[in-house]
């Protein structure tokens, strides 16, 4: 059977990989090939197969899988009369339509006596099997020898590994030879039958991270639990379990019980059904029913009914230990070969270590990336904060109108590149010019009630929210990355990272040095500086503020567009996307600390990691990470109020 | 029975410079509260002419629930300077604190009931089993959780309600005040424990099912067979009976000396302490005290609400909050109690589908939709042009007078 699985399995790639041949100068390739070796595919031997195989591959023909396949399986007939090879399918009145082995179109109809099925005995399918093996092997085509090596690794068996060594020999691309090497310990650890080889091989696994290779290991090591009066020779013990102590005693006894080696315990719902069953006169036992409301008092009912041998004995806890004395309970390899499970658990072994280590590596990628996402989210709304001292509500919400910026232009413009290098500018635009306007409709009236900012720009939060929902619907709408940032960078088998987060890593990146340029190099950033640390004197110093500010929250709330599309490329865009990043935001600008680009970089970093580090140890959970991540956050508050990075002078206010 | 409140309090109004005669308010409150709950009485199905359904009973009841938190919110907010963004979550334990009870002990009865029916009675770990299964299969869970030991027991869940919010706001308090953490912060902080709190709870293995929550708690053990009508009523009552008590605790309590220190660290915490006050005392009563109103307040609102889960403790829950107050005017009670009350019942009458939406020929609009957006605009209008909101107008018709 998985040698069919096999063979399947190598015909659909086959299949599916081929892409079509061009028509070469003769119509019928395939059939041609066939009718020089013609006695030897009508009549096939053992010895004779192999001279075939040799034609079919000079040949090259399309269709040759097919064709090896439907020999195998006596699917293929000879015409007597010119010696013609066909397939056939059934057709009315015991007719057979005969199908060209090359075009694949009807031929003709003849009845089942007019051709003959050639049909290869077990020998000869078994070598056809292998032969499709070595065939698709020893193709010339080195993407053809691969994607058999794949097929090989997606279905293991046994037979595989004579024609594997073979190829091996006859291979000279030391890539497909690395490759081979491989799946040659790999199939040798398990289908081997020298214990030698086997050790050796999975020695050759040692350290091996990828799942293939832990797959095989873990097959060695299956085991299964046993019992019996004594461990039987020869078995593979993996543990012996001691009941009472590493299995429960019930349970143990539950495996004897089952086995018919030991009476059938009552518990308690057992006990329950008894009495029900046996009440006389609302009496069971002697006692009345409604005394029955305690374990004690059904137990000695159930006694009572006991003594009057009315029902199975009940069965008490040193019965059980008594019971389960007498045997011994073990775990078993289903491995007889002990040298083989000692290799395979050391080589498991090794490699537990270098996949925590890289483990360590990807929990450390994705923390980063999320700590991209925090920083991009943030960043506006620590500049915001820092240099007006005024909390933005409605940041979240500008995030949500970049990334509907995005869903917007990726419906005007299909292609996908093209839609996001327009949108990233566009969003930033938008919810830039929405900046200034709030700034200049509504915050600038209330600087010198900061409480009272944050309240306002809820309002302005709740009711974009809504509009969002009005506008778009309630649904999430996609907001599709272009095709070469969809995929992932595979590092190995326990490392990868989607490219998207690789590409908003680089964004964010792009972003914090942008903001070190504009905010240490350029006019408007000693201008913003000079306002942070003192509007007053700033003003006397001929900057306008008002302007100033306009700008710095125009620019915060830029970002947060830019942000948005960010988002959205790897969330849902929803009316409710900025609302979920909002409060993660403030945690990541208050923990940083205010103000301070390096300090936001710090707070998104430390945030980051914290909730991938939690996850880390309770990974089904994300929900629990984000509360101890918080829980963490309001005692981080107590000790460094001011954030990791404190600004000084006036700027640190109050 | 809730006009005792007024009668009772009558007494003290006789003599001059009393706190009554300080807070005039007060009266009038109680007044038009006793007025009220009496109309709404007669007017009920359950025990007057029927004009008012049981729904919009409790609704009412609900609302003066909100009104109680508010005025709560009132006092930490607008007489103590701080904007709490959490209070919310203490309604929320309320809530569920009450709930676990109310579920629990429903639960049992039913139970009970089905296990007697039984040719033997079930065993008391029977029972427990049955009811854990009962009440945490929606979690896919069969065993009860420590929190639940003492679920049944009416007096020690009422104790819970007092205590758990109480506690919470305790500890996160003295954590916060302590290390000097004021306003903008302060909020945020607070936003965070509200959306830790509700993170905790929507985690299926925390023993409080979940984002499914506590459900059924509108059937009042004990009281099963007495039909919903008549149970709203009660509830009414109550609320207004807590409402009224809150009212006159919180007015009393920033009537006097306690309330000129609190006002003055609204004011300027800097100088109070100078002045040798203790600042983070005082910041944390206020802030304890109106933790555990608003976990009364909450046991009173879910058992009328019917169902309770986390996402009424989201932060969301908690601005809502503080919109109400700033509309209906900070730094006076009864303007918290007129925010409340007029946005809730605003709110629901537009979003219930009650208020006819108006086609202007181009565009229809369908309140629904549009209520977010105009109570949004209308907040940022309120902040900005009347910054004491609703009850400023009072100031104004006061000052009127000769």
């Amino acid at each position: 059977m998985p040698r069919l699985l096999a063979l399947v399995a190598i015909i659909f790639a086959y299949a599916v990989t081929t892409p079509l041949q061009a028509q070469t100068e003769s119509v019928t390739p395939l059939q041609d090939a066939l009718q020089t070796v013609q006695p030897d595919v009508a009549n096939p031997s053992r010895a004779t197969v192999p001279a075939v195989l040799r034609v079919l591959l000079q040949a090259d023909a399309p269709g040759t899988v097919d064709f090896l396949r439907a020999w195998g399986d006596r699917e293929v007939y000879e015409r007597p009369g010119d010696g013609l090879f066909f397939y056939a399918t059934d057709a009315p009145d015991r007719m057979l339509s005969l199908i060209d082995i090359d075009t694949g179109e009807t031929v003709t109809e003849v009845s089942t006596r007019e051709v003959n099925q050639i049909r290869p005995n077990a020998g000869v399918r078994r070598e056809i099997g292998a032969a499709l093996v070595s065939f698709e092997l020893l193709h010339p085509n080195p993407d053809r020898r691969l994607a058999a090596l794949d097929n090989i690794a997606r279905s293991p068996d046994a037979d595989q590994i004579e024609a594997l060594t073979a190829a091996r020999a006859a291979e000279d691309d030391s890539r497909i030879a690395a490759r081979m090497d491989r799946l040659l310990d790999l199939l040798n650890a398990r289908f081997a039958t020298d214990t030698a080889v086997r050790v050796d091989a999975i020695d050759g696994l040692r350290g091996d991270i990828s799942t293939e290779a832990r797959r095989v290991l873990n097959q060695i090591l299956q085991t299964r639990a046993e019992f019996a009066p004594e461990i039987p020779e020869g078995t593979n013990v993996a543990r012996i379990r001691e009941p009472g102590a590493d299995m429960e005693l019930t349970a143990a006894y539950g495996t004897l019980s089952d086995a018919g080696l030991a009476p059938a315990r009552p518990g308690r719902n057992t006990i329950r059904d008894a009495l029900r069953t046996n009440v006389v006169d609302g009496t069971v036992g002697g006692i009345p029913v409604h005394q029955l409301t305690t374990d004690e008092m059904r137990r000695a009912a159930y006694a009572a009914l006991q003594a009057e041998g009315i029902v199975a004995p009940l069965v008490t806890e040193a019965d059980m230990r008594a019971a389960v004395a007498e045997v011994v309970f073990f775990d078993a390899y289903l491995e007889p070969d002990p040298a083989v499970t000692t290799a395979a658990r050391d080589a498991l072994d090794s490699t537990r270590t270098k996949i925590s280590l890289w483990q360590f590596v990807s929990i450390s990628l994705d923390a980063l990336s999320l700590a991209s996402i925090f920083f991009l989210a943030a960043i506006g709304l620590a500049i915001t904060f820092g240099v007006m001292r005024v909390i933005n509500m409605a940041h979240g919400e500008f995030i949500m109108m970049g990334a509907y910026t995005g869903y917007v232009v990726q419906t005007v413009i299909p292609n996908y590149t093209t839609s996001l290098i327009v949108a990233l500018p566009l969003a930033f635009a938008v919810t830039f010019v929405a900046g200034v306007a709030m700034e200049r409709l509504v915050i600038r009236h209330l600087y010198t009630r900061p409480l009272e900012t944050l309240l306002a720009t809820f309002g302005i939060s709740i009711a974009l929210q809504q509009l969002a929902k009005n506008i778009f619907g309630t649904q999430a709408r996609p907001l599709t990355a272009p095709d070469w940032l969809a995929g992932a960078i595979q590092v190995n088998d326990v490392v990868s990272v989607a490219s998207i987060r690789v590409a908003i890593f680089f964004m964010a990146l792009m972003f914090l040095l942008m903001l070190l340029y504009i905010l240490n190099r350029t006019r408007l950033g000693l201008e913003v500086r000079a306002v942070t640390q003192n509007p007053g004197m700033a003003a006397s110093m001929g900057i306008n503020p008002d302007r100033i500010n306009m700008l710095t929250f125009g620019l915060g709330s830029g970002i947060a567009g830019v942000a948005g599309v960010s988002i959205g490329l790897v969330a849902q865009v929803t009316s409710e996307m900025g609302a979920n990043y909002i409060v993660q935001s403030f945690m990541t600008v208050v923990v940083g600390g205010v103000g301070s680009v390096f300090g936001t970089l710090a707070g998104a970093t430390l945030i980051g990691f914290l909730q991938k580090g939690i996850e880390w140890f309770n990974p089904a959970n994300t929900l629990a990470a984000q509360t101890f991540m918080v829980l963490f956050i309001i005692l981080f508050i107590q000790f460094r109020p001011k954030g990791i990075v404190a600004l000084k002078g006036r700027a640190a206010g109050d | 029975m809730s006009l005792d409140i007024p009668r009772s309090t009558a007494a003290p109004a006789a003599k001059p410079r009393s706190f009554l005669h300080e807070n005039p308010s007060v009266l009038w409150f109680m007044g038009l509260l006793g007025v009220f709950t009496v109309a709404v009485t007669v007017l009920s199905e359950g025990f007057g002419i029927g004009m008012i359904s049981t729904n919009l009973v409790k609704v009412l009841g609900m609302t003066l629930c909100l009104c109680l938190i508010a005025i709560a919110m009132d006092v930490v907010w607008g007489y103590c300077g701080i904007l709490s963004l959490g209070h919310f979550a203490f309604f929320g334990l309320g809530g569920y604190a009450i709930g676990m009870w109310l579920m629990y002990a429903r639960t049992e009865i039913v139970i009970r009931d089905s296990l007697g029916r039984g040719t033997i009675p079930p065993t008391e770990l029977e029972v427990s089993e049955a009811v854990a299964a009962q009440i945490f299969g929606v979690v896919g869970s069969s065993e009860l959780p420590l929190i639940w030991t003492f679920a049944g027991s009416l007096p020690f869940q009422l104790a819970m309600v007092v205590l758990v919010p109480g506690l919470l706001a305790l500890v996160f308090g003295w954590l916060a005040f302590r290390s000097r953490v004021t306003g903008v912060y302060l909020s945020i902080l607070t936003q965070a424990m509200t959306l830790a709190l509700s993170l905790y709870l929507f985690q299926n293995d925390t023993g409080l099912r979940g984002n499914n929550g506590l459900s059924g708690l509108q059937n009042i053990p004990g009281f099963l067979h007495v039909p919903q009508s008549v149970l709203s009523v009660w509830f009414f009552w109550a609320s207004a009976c807590a409402l009224g008590a809150g009212y006159l605790l919180f007015a009393w309590v920033v009537s006097g000396k306690f309330g000129s220190v609190i006002r003055a660290i609204r004011d300027n915490e800097a100088r109070v302490r100078f002045l040798g006050y203790n600042v983070e005392g005082y910041k944390l009563f206020v802030f304890t005290i109106t933790a555990v109103i608003s976990g009364i307040a909450g046991a009173l609102y879910y058992p009328q609400a019917g169902i309770i889960n986390p996402a009424e403790i989201a932060p969301i829950a908690s601005i809502y909050l503080a919109v109400w107050v700033a509309i209906g005017g900070r730094g006076r009670l009864y303007g918290a109690v007129i925010g409340a009350a007029f946005v809730s019942l605003l709110s629901s009458w537009l979003t219930g589908g009650g208020a006819p939406n108006i086609d202007l020929g181009f565009y229809r609009i369908v309140w629904t939709d549009w209520w977010l957006v105009l109570l949004g605009l209308g907040f940022v209008a309120v902040t900005l042009f009347f910054p004491k909101g609703i009850g400023g107008v009072f100031d104004y018709l006061v000052r009127k007078k000769p």
